[in-house]
């Protein structure tokens, strides 16, 4: 485990080096769609934000930009997404936190229908502070204070600091392994978004989601999701209407 | 079973007298021999307050019965009831015999039956004659039965499947008509076998609330009445000669006398054989057979950019609608299109089956501007032109207005191009070195699985070590060693006498060492040994003075050795 966490060390290190060598790939393109973003047309610019996060170009700044031409478009959903996608990639970007707590003020939204999931603000700050990697440091720094401590076992203060690192190390590893497993979830991206009794064409509508609010996705059928909202009711809706926070993007269009 | 229970009432229809409350009393014959016997029969239309008594008999005794039946009819919604009561009467002696006046109590008063005056002669004559039974309410009845048991002959009833044509087109449809040919009551009509349809998709018509009604129809030169058991709307999936093969159909005879307990008989249908031509195919034909015309409408033909329009596609008209499964494609430039739900409002009828089928596609414009909803097509074979006929919808403009974001009223077109200017836009994208890659959570679990394990390892070791025996230069448990400090500290500090001091010591020496007997020769035995005889000195020694200065200098000196060998 030991080489395993070397070795993502040390990629991260070769991809830091290589985006400070050659500047950050898809800059142009990014700028391209800002420039369509500022002269009005959001479909052409949205587009393009999605072809770069396609690609692989995924970051807080595209998302950020992808919102702003989503909300001048009049899609308060679609915009909540990208800054919740954005706030996924860089949970320490505050001005991603204000702007989202600007738009879900804006869409009439209660905190907890944009956050169904405790553990979701786990896993953020596992991945802001980086949790997870201190907590699998601190694991394998106990191992050798442990030694120590057998070995001198006269050194409290040897003893005391095993007991911290192997506790809080322990803690951080499996706090950040626990909010990994959380279920998926998405954002309703439609104003009116139906919620249907079954995976069909030809369902019965039972209700109507509210356009921003974040669902749980239970499962997937074809083009639709299970989701369940905020007052409890689960029902099938379509996939387009509800995008996913998590995993990769697939063009829409 | 329930269209059984209306043809029951239907057909007893007829027997049910049109009159209200009327009491009427008759017998079958108004000359018997002395060994004969008559029937009394006793009829009642109309709702009884209280049962009908026997009516004074004369020169007459009662040997059957009373045997009571009733009858409900539903005549123009108009519920009718009838009630019959029969005796089995016998003369008692030649001369006159009369059956006196009957009275019943109906809810619109008394009703009377006049007296029956009966002549009786000697043996028997019932065979040479019997008088016809007037004003029967079941006259309409051929099989009319014969008082004795014997049934009549079997009652004369067929039925008959009768295709509306026998040369179609797949898909075109074919109403099959079950009919009852009938001279007889008939209480309960059902299949014995549902009837297969091979080779047709069959739909049920539906029927009115209202019961079937008879008709008087010719049939071989004989009357009959003839009802409609149920209709079937047939549409051949397949071109060829197609047969329809026989069902079976059991029907049910109500009693016929006193004595008779009623019947079932079952009756075949002949089969049908009918041919279907196929039908042309060619790129875009939906597999619609029959007339149809096609609309599309939108809900709105102007929007604000982020809202939502519904165009409605209906294909109205008569042909096997059902079969329409296939959306037509809508592809909207300019705007996402969702998967379209499905509304259908179909009917089947003796003359086809008619209605409409809507698919509803909510569009969302993803630009402002004008957009067109393209012209959608529906291509079906219309049997009468016999070829394949397209329907065409006029394309449908859709104004979008400039966008709104959440909360705000829509504004202007040149309003958001102005906003768009101003967008808060971040000029270059972030560069990848600000994200560290994360451990998946599998590989966390699995560092404090193995850490944990580790750990426990490590502590095995340990308590392995604890209980081994200590060789030369090997330490003392932990746990020992911070035990015999501590016992030698207290040994130290005063407060005990000599002897308990120096077994203290001794003791401790012991648990940190060993018994020290076999070990070689090292510094940390010497040390040990010479330490522990120093104490058993002090131990036996008589006490002639102060042993707590040598006492604490002797635990000083065990903790010492203690500290450096355990």
């Amino acid at each position: 485990m030991g080489l395993r966490l070397v070795g993502l060390l040390s990629a991260a290190g070769l991809v830091a080096g290589a985006a400070a060598a050659g500047g950050v790939p898809g800059g142009e393109r990014f700028r391209e769609a800002n420039d369509l973003a500022r002269a009005g047309d959001y479909p052409k610019g949205i587009a393009l934000y999605e072809e770069l996060a396609a690609g692989g170009q995924e970051s807080a700044s595209l998302y950020w930009n992808w919102a702003q031409a989503a909300a001048a478009r009049g899609a308060p959903g679609e915009a909540l997404w990208a800054l919740l996608r954005a706030r996924d990639l860089d949970p320490g970007d505050r001005a991603v936190a204000r702007e989202i707590e600007r738009r879900r003020e804006a869409s009439n939204l209660d905190p907890a229908e944009i956050a169904p999931d405790l553990w979701a603000g786990w896993a953020r700050s596992s991945r802001r502070y980086h949790l997870d990697l201190l907590g699998a440091l601190l694991v394998l720094l106990s191992v050798p204070l442990h030694g120590a401590v057998r070995l001198r076992p006269g050194a409290r203060g040897a003893t005391a600091l095993l007991g911290l690192a192997l506790s809080l190390g322990l803690v951080l590893t499996l706090g950040s392994a626990a909010s990994s497993l959380t279920r998926p979830v998405g954002v309703v991206v439609r104003r009116g978004a139906t919620l249907l009794d079954a995976a069909s064409p030809t369902a019965e509508t039972l209700g109507t989601l509210r356009e921003g609010e974040v669902v749980p996705i239970l499962e997937g059928s074809g083009d639709y999701v299970r989701v369940e909202d905020s007052s409890g009711a689960r029902g099938w809706a379509l996939a387009p209407d509800v995008r996913r926070l998590q995993g990769p993007i697939a063009p829409s269009r | 079973m329930k269209a059984a229970v209306f043809l029951m009432l239907a057909l007893a229809a007829p027997a049910a007298g049109a009159a209200a409350d009327t009491v009427r009393s008759e017998v079958d014959a108004r000359k018997v021999g002395l060994d004969d016997r008559l029937e009394l029969t006793i009829t009642v239309d109309g709702q009884l307050q209280e049962e009908v008594a026997l009516p004074s008999l004369r020169n007459l005794q009662v040997v059957g019965g009373p045997s009571v039946s009733t009858q409900i009819s539903l005549v123009n919604g108009t519920l009718s009831q009838s009630k019959s009561y029969t005796y089995v009467l016998q003369p008692v002696m030649v001369s006159k015999a009369e059956v006196g006046p009957v009275r019943a109590r109906m809810a619109g008063g008394e009703r009377t039956a006049p007296a029956i005056s009966i002549e009786v002669v000697a043996g028997s004559i019932q065979s040479r004659q019997r008088s016809p039974r007037a004003a029967d309410p079941f006259s309409a009845d051929p099989f009319s039965s014969f008082f004795g048991g014997v049934r009549g002959p079997e009652p004369k009833l067929f039925v008959e499947a009768v295709p509306s044509r026998t040369t179609l087109h797949v898909g075109e449809a074919l109403l099959l008509t079950y009919y009852l040919y009938t001279q007889a009551s008939v209480s309960d009509v059902k299949f014995v076998e549902a009837p297969q349809y091979a080779g047709f998709w069959a739909e049920d018509v539906e029927r009115g609330s209202t019961p079937p009604a008879g008709e008087g129809v010719t049939v071989g030169g004989e009357s009959y009445q003839r009802y409609l058991i149920v209709q079937k709307l047939l549409f051949p999936t397949r071109p060829g000669r197609l047969t329809l093969p026989a069902s079976t159909l059991k029907l049910g005879i109500p009693r016929q006398s006193f004595f008779d307990r009623g019947s079932v008989v079952q009756r075949p249908t002949r089969p049908v054989v009918v041919v279907a031509e196929a039908i042309p195919d060619e790129p875009g034909f939906s597999g619609a057979v029959g007339r149809f015309q096609a609309t599309a409408t939108l809900d709105r033909s102007a929007l604000a950019l982020g809202e939502a329009a519904t165009l409605r596609f209906r294909v109205e008209g008569s042909g096997n609608l059902k079969w329409l499964d296939r959306a037509p494609e809508v592809s909207l430039p300019g705007a996402r299109v969702y998967p379209p739900q499905v509304k259908s409002e179909i009917k089947a009828e003796p003359g086809g089956m008619r209605g409409a089928k809507t698919w509803e596609f909510v569009v969302v414009p993803q630009t402002s501007g004008t957009l067109e909803i393209p012209s959608l097509a529906f291509s079906y074979f219309d049997p009468q032109v016999g070829r394949i006929l397209r329907a065409q919808t006029p394309a449908l403009p859709l104004q979008v207005g400039g966008g709104m974001t959440a909360g705000e009223a829509p504004a202007p077109l040149a309003a958001a191009k102005g906003a768009a200017a101003s967008l808060a836009l971040r000029a270059d994208l972030d560069p990848a070195q600000r994200r560290l890659p994360a451990l998946s959570g599998s590989s966390l679990a699995l560092i404090a699985g193995v850490g944990l394990l580790v750990h426990v390892g490590i502590w095995a070791a340990a308590r392995w070590r604890e209980r081994g025996p200590l060789g030369e230069g090997r330490s003392a448990p932990r746990r020992s060693a911070r035990a015999a400090l501590h016992a030698l500290e207290r040994a130290g500090a005063g407060g005990l006498t000599k002897e308990a001091a120096a077994t203290l010591i001794e003791k401790t020496l012991h648990d940190v060492f060993g018994s020290l007997e076999g070990e070689e020769d090292g510094e940390r035995v010497r040390a040990a040994r010479a330490l522990l005889e120093e104490v058993e000195f002090v131990r036996y020694a008589p006490q002639l003075g102060d042993y707590t200065e040598t006492i604490r200098d002797l635990a000083a000196r065990a903790r010492e050795v203690v500290r450096r060998w355990a």
